[in-house]
Formats: structure tokens, sequence, C-alpha cells
């Protein structure tokens, strides 16, 4: 009984998986389209934009130069800072939406996760020691504090050279450093023993939206008078996070995924979901953190 | 208030469809850059249109437009053979060949192009040369001082007759080795005897051809007199140039107060380019360059 009432919960968590193809697919053909147009090779009923005008964290990395001079960071468009504005606001209210339901880089890694899956069973994502795994997740912090003063000296996208996201895209065109190359290489090696490694480790857009987890609106919460404590929802968090820790995820690496939850692998209704979080339901329980 | 995943999935779709479309119909929504040069903002040529700000983006039909300059004179400047190509394409055409180390003719070669042309100004890169098809059109019809324009003709290269658009003869080399792929400037820039010349490679001895030296300045306001001549091939970090900003040079160690007192008292935020400012505030890049030069090299040591 119980599990076919899971299995029909678990359908719903398959919208996720269909908004990041659509959202990957969508960046996937606009980046091609527009490298074509570069190279002079026009695509009737496509109109190509490039990467750099479809990148929320460009618009990021130029808030200091607008704020400053008025102008943007070369390569980057108005569209990313509409882009980085709405991924903010939506980071406010649920948290990074955008790193769990639209990145097509973390969507690449959770495909990767699967071979990984294949590869190692349970044992997958559990490689990194505990202790070193807690201090490598704060490295993001400082890839955007330096991305941020770099582009903010040079007026350049520095961090071009080193993103595996757009060499990810580009790797054909021709327009990326060995360094790009070097990082892509290297996320796929170990999106093999662990998931969504560069959203942990480095990315620095992640680590921006992450810091919304700490106030977001709406948030994971955990019913604990329900909670038969199996830890289903701890072994489904792609991001490690110790989900049954506490009655609220607050966890800086959440990424809004919904896998923990009662709609996918908590086996008992209403006990894990998305919710207004304590600032609005004045409840100041202990939150989740991670393992 | 509860969001289940389907109500999450429909809340990022309205979110981004809905923030997308409301950006463009406020008309935020613009995802590559304008095809329209900023415009110089002080001084004599306040409100036209600055070539330095021509980006390998722009079609050689945008050039036209925005610069008054009849589209087919800038084809047959760069030797291209469609106007709706991007500039930068002009880069691609070129790398194939074997230009002598140290010298391009890209986006910047454009602006030189159209400043020494209109006699607007623009202060270009060391290694940018002209090909010797857009020299020839300069010497006839360029509106910059004909000392610039006869100083950057000696530097052309020549392109092939009948090789693709815009490319320079496989041969080509920099008018410094006093081939005769170099555009027929016969008079040696005035400037040249006046000039402080640190050539460290391509330009050509100065007793044998002294027009050789590239002009840093190439604007019609400032005479060549008064421009320093300096071609660094390789531009090591450390080198203050065109696109050098404020930031990097903090960087290298050049302090606050230092940059000041050669800007008279000012200095611009860290993500502007150096030549920038020195175009707001009519100031000389050349003789700028110079001194924080100096700076960055005592810096240095
Ligand atoms: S805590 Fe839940 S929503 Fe957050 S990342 Fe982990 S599984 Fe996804």
């Amino acid at each position: 009984m119980k599990k076919s009432g899971n299995a029909l919960q678990r359908k719903p968590v398959r919208i996720r998986y269909i908004v990041q193809a659509a959202f990957f697919v969508l960046v996937a053909v606009t980046a091609t389209v527009s490298a074509l147009n570069e190279k002079g090779i026009i695509i009737p009923f496509f109109k190509g934009v490039s990467l750099h005008g479809i990148c929320p964290f460009g618009g990021v990395v130029s808030f200091y130069q607008l704020f400053t001079i008025g102008t943007l960071t070369k390569k980057v468009h108005e569209s990313s800072v509409v882009l980085a504005v709405i991924g903010l606001l939506s980071a406010l209210l649920m948290g990074p939406v955008i790193c769990g339901w639209i990145c097509p880089f973390g969507t690449f890694q959770q495909w990767l996760s699967g071979i990984g899956k294949r590869l190692f069973g349970r044992k997958y994502n559990t490689f990194v020691p505990r202790k070193l795994d807690r201090v490598l997740r704060f490295l993001r912090y400082g890839v955007l504090a330096w991305v941020l003063y770099m582009t903010a000296i040079t007026g350049k996208l520095i961090f071009q050279d080193y993103d595996p996201y757009y060499a990810l895209f580009n790797f054909w065109t021709g327009d990326v450093a060995v360094t790009g190359y070097i990082a892509l290489a290297l996320v796929i090696l170990l999106s093999l023993f662990v998931e969504r490694p560069f959203c942990k480790y480095a990315c620095p857009f992640g680590a921006l939206l992450g810091i919304f987890n700490l106030f977001r609106i709406f948030g994971i919460r955990r019913n604990a008078p329900t909670c038969i404590s199996c830890k289903a929802c701890n072994r489904a968090c792609p991001m490690n996070i110790d989900v049954m820790a506490g009655k609220a995820v607050k966890d800086h690496q959440c990424i809004t995924c919904f896998e923990c939850t009662s709609e996918a692998a908590c086996p008992v209704p209403a006990t894990v979901e998305m919710t207004a979080l304590p600032a609005i339901t004045k409840d100041h329980e202990r939150e989740g953190g991670a393992k | 208030m509860k969001l289940t995943i389907r109500t999450t999935a429909a809340a990022v779709i309205v979110l981004f469809a809905g923030g997308i479309l409301l950006a463009s119909a406020l008309g935020f929504w613009v995802t590559e850059s304008t095809k329209e040069p900023a415009k110089i903002k002080t001084g004599e040529f306040a409100g036209m249109p600055n070539p330095s700000d021509i980006r390998g983006s722009y079609t050689w039909n945008d050039i036209s437009k925005s610069f008054g300059i009849d589209v087919g004179l800038l084809m047959q400047a760069f030797g291209v053979k469609d106007a709706s190509t991007k500039v930068n394409t002009l880069e691609e055409a070129v790398k194939s060949l074997s230009l002598p180390p140290g010298v391009e003719i890209g986006t910047d070669a454009v602006r030189l192009f159209v400043a020494l042309y209109t006699g607007l100004p623009h202060t270009p890169e060391e290694s940018t040369v002209l090909p010797y098809t857009a020299a020839e059109i300069l010497l006839r019809e360029g509106k910059a001082d004909k000392a610039l324009i006869e100083a950057a003709a000696a530097r052309a290269v020549k392109p092939a007759g009948t090789t693709p658009a815009a490319e320079p003869a496989a041969s080509a080399v920099p008018a410094a080795t006093g081939t005769a792929n170099t555009a027929p400037a016969p008079a040696p820039a005035p400037a040249a005897s006046t000039t402080k010349t640190k050539t460290e490679t391509v330009t050509a001895p100065a007793a044998a051809a002294p027009a050789a030296t590239t002009p840093q300045t190439a604007t019609a306001t400032q005479p060549a007199a008064t421009t320093t001549t300096e071609t660094h091939v390789e531009k090591p970090t450390g080198t203050v140039v065109g696109k050098t900003t404020f930031g990097e040079l903090k960087q290298w160690g050049v302090s606050v107060e230092d940059i000041k007192a050669v800007l008279g008292g000012k200095i611009g935020p860290d993500p502007m380019a150096i030549k920038d400012f020195a175009t707001q505030n009519e100031l000389s890049f050349s003789e700028i360059k110079t001194k924080l030069q100096e700076l960055v090299d005592k810096a240095k040591k």
C-alpha cells in the first residue's frame, strides 16, 4: 500500500527533470546558433544569443561596473542583468531554484551522476571525507570573491577562461581557453564519484544564491512528529544535506531540488515539504545542516 | 502556505518567462551590444560617435551608418566582400596568414581607419597596422592630420590582390623591415624629429624610415609633434596600453596618490580604461601613458 503510494508520489519530481532538460536544450541551441552566426553561418528561424547574453552571473559580475561607471562588463548584455535580478528574486523566494531547476551545467552534472550511481551504487557521492568536504564547500565563496574582485578591477569577464560551463557549450568554437577545457574535464571526472562537484565546491553563482538559503521565504521543512527517521531524505539529497537533523533546511548548499520531500524520497505524506519558513511561521526550531 | 513540485515548476517558468517579457516590454531585454558606438562626451568632438567604441560585433554596414562613411569604401579599404559580416571576422581572415609577429589587422585597425578618415580621435594599440588599400584611401581622402595619416600609411601591409577579403599577402612584413610592402608614404611624419621614440622592435630604424613610427593618438586635433611613439610587440604584465584599467595599475603597485598626481588630481573607477578616462577628460593619453609607465616600472623594482 505504502509502496504504491510512494510510487505515485515519485511522479511529480519528474516535472523538474523535464524543466531541466528543456532549459538545457534551450541554452544549447541558443549558444550554438550564436556561435555559428559568429562564424558567418546563419540558421533560418533561429536567433542566436551568446552564452554571455543569457548568463545571469554575467549580470552579477557587472553590478559593480554598472553602479560605478554605468556600463557593463565587456561581452555582457542588459539581458544578463535582467536574468541576474530575476535569479536573485527567485532565490529570495524559493532558494537557489536556478541551480536545481534551470542551470544547464547543474543538469549536465546530474546526468553524469547517473553513470556514477551505476558504477558505485549506494557508495556514490560518499567518497569525500566529511571533514574535508565541509571545508571544501566554502571554497566557492573564495571563487566568488576572486571573480567579483578581478572583474571589478579589469572590467573583463575574468571567469570565462576557467568556466567549465562556458567550455561545455563552446568546446567546438575555438573560443575556449585551455584552462576551461581542463576545468570541464575535471568536473566530468569528479562527477563520476561526487554529485554536482562544481556546484558544491567551485560555482561562484551557486555560492551567491546559496546565501539566500539562510533567509528564503519558502524553504524545505520537516514535520518531526510524523517523521519515521528512515533517513530516506538524507540519502536522496544530492548535496549531502542532513535533512533529518532539524525542522527546516537552511544549509547554504540546498538547491531546492525537492528530492528529499514527501513528493519524492520521503515515504510519509506531508512530512518534508516546501512551505513558508520560520520567519513567517514564527517557528524557531533547530535547522538542518550538512551531514 | 505550501509549494509543491508542480507549483514550483509553474512559479519558475512564470517568474523567468514573465520577467523576460516584462523586461522586453520595458526595453531592457537586450541580448547583443547596440550597434551604435558611444558618443564622445567632451571636447571639440563632443556628441560625435567615438571610433574607439567600434566593437568586433559591428558589421561594416553598422560602421558605415554610424560614421557616415560609404560602405563600399570601407569594403575596399579592408578587402571585404560582404557588408553584413562582422568586423571581428577580419582577425579570423588574417590569422591564417603569416603576418609578422607583433602586428595585427583587426578591429582596432578599423577604428584607426575610421578615426583617420573622419578626423575623430582614437588611440590605436601598438600592434595595429592598416592594410595597404586602407592607407591608399586615407592618403587620398583622410580628414585627419596629414602627418598622422602618413605615419600610419608607412606601417601599412600589402593585401594580396587576389586573396580573400582583407587578407594581407602572406609575404606581408611590417613597414619597419623596409621591404616594398609598406604604403607609399614618402614624406616622413614631421613628428619624427621631435618625437620621443622608444622603439623596441618592428619599427623602422629612425634614420631609414622615420615615418614608420606608430602614432599613439590619431586625432585631428592633436598634432603629431606631441605624439609619443612607442612600439611594444609584447605586452607583458605591467605595460600600460590603451586597455589598461585603473584597477590593473593599482594591482601593479602604483599608488592612488601617484596616479592622481599624473592625472591632475583625479582618478577613474577601477574597471575604467585609462584611455577612456583620458578621452573623457581631454587629456593626452600618450603623455599620461609615459608617466604612468614610469610609475609602473618604478613599482616593479
Ligand atoms: S535538502 Fe532537499 S531540496 Fe535541498 S538539495 Fe537536499 S534534497 Fe534538494
